[in-house]
């Protein structure tokens, strides 16, 4: 349960960040002079993003829930973090979301732009745990 | 003292509730007992066997399918295994690992890492693991 609980949560915020990237990407075609009303998603291409952000999920299950030293780990997010972006680059390939080689770099940028932001929003979650945690902890230690 | 007792459906309903102009050594005995933390429990060191109080207690760690009971004293041995201690003295003791049981009442402050596990700090300056798996449990316990 709460690994499908995980999974739905890292679907949700990897779908998320890849739309904030699309509507960067939509912004940086606008001011370099493409109107934005030329700007149009298909449902098929939402589905993919969809379809991405819960695959990419599957990997964080199995690959990043073990308890490990602190070096293992960034070795295990680095890991992680290349294959996931030869998946993801399968996917685009896929889904057609680039045709030539400024959109597959902009697509690099943008996968890790969102990689980022996911682990940045995880470490506030951990943060944010710690601050109510300590703060429960205040009220029940002992003095010595 | 007025006592109110109301009886209700579940274990996890349960609670006391004290209200009182000041703490006095009488509530304080009341709140140990209720909170288990008056118990105690036969440990030995270097051939002598000692009574020592739950309250007194850091941690416990298995070593090898010993027990071994860590306090400002010292370290004791224990014929109990983790898992009858752990019913033993219930309350704020709960396992964070496989092989520990720790008396949240003796935690300075927590600092997740990155990989999700938390290092919890005691008031005796000794970090001790609270493994990814027991965090939700940690959570609920502090009535987080």
């Amino acid at each position: 349960m709460n690994k499908l609980k995980l999974w739905l949560e890292q679907t949700m915020m990897i779908s998320f960040a890849i739309l904030v990237g699309i509507l960067i990407e939509g912004l940086v075609y606008a001011f370099t002079g493409d109107p934005l009303s030329s700007f149009s998603m298909s449902w098929l291409q939402l589905l993919s993003i969809v379809i991405t952000g819960a695959v990419c999920s599957i990997p964080t299950l199995f690959w990043l829930t073990d308890d490990l030293p602190r070096n293992k780990f960034i070795l295990r997010i680095i890991i992680h973090c290349i294959g996931l972006y030869a998946v993801v680059a399968l996917l685009g390939f896929v889904f057609k979301w680039f045709e030539h080689l400024d959109g597959f770099i902009f697509m690099t940028v943008i996968y890790f732009l969102v990689y980022i932001f996911v682990w940045l929003v995880t470490l506030w979650f951990h943060k944010r745990d710690d601050n109510r945690i300590n703060k429960a902890l205040d009220d029940i230690r002992d003095d010595e | 003292m007025q006592v109110v007792i109301e009886k209700v459906n579940s274990k996890d309903e349960e609670q006391a509730v004290i209200k009182a102009v000041e703490i006095t050594d009488e509530i304080s005995g009341a709140v140990e007992l209720l909170e288990g933390d008056s118990k105690g429990f036969a440990v030995s060191r270097d051939g002598k066997t000692y009574i020592i109080k739950a309250s007194a207690v850091y941690y416990i760690e298995s070593v090898d399918k010993k027990s071994f009971v860590y306090t400002k004293q010292g370290c004791y041995d224990c014929k109990y295994r983790l898992y009858e201690l752990e019913v033993m003295l219930g309350g704020y003791f709960m396992r964070c690992s496989k092989s520990m049981i720790i008396n949240l009442k003796k935690v300075r402050n927590v600092k997740s890492q990155i990989s999700g596990r938390i290092d919890a700090t005691l008031l005796n300056d000794e970090v001790v693991v609270i493994s990814r798996g027991y965090v939700k449990e940690v959570k609920r316990r502090l009535g987080i």
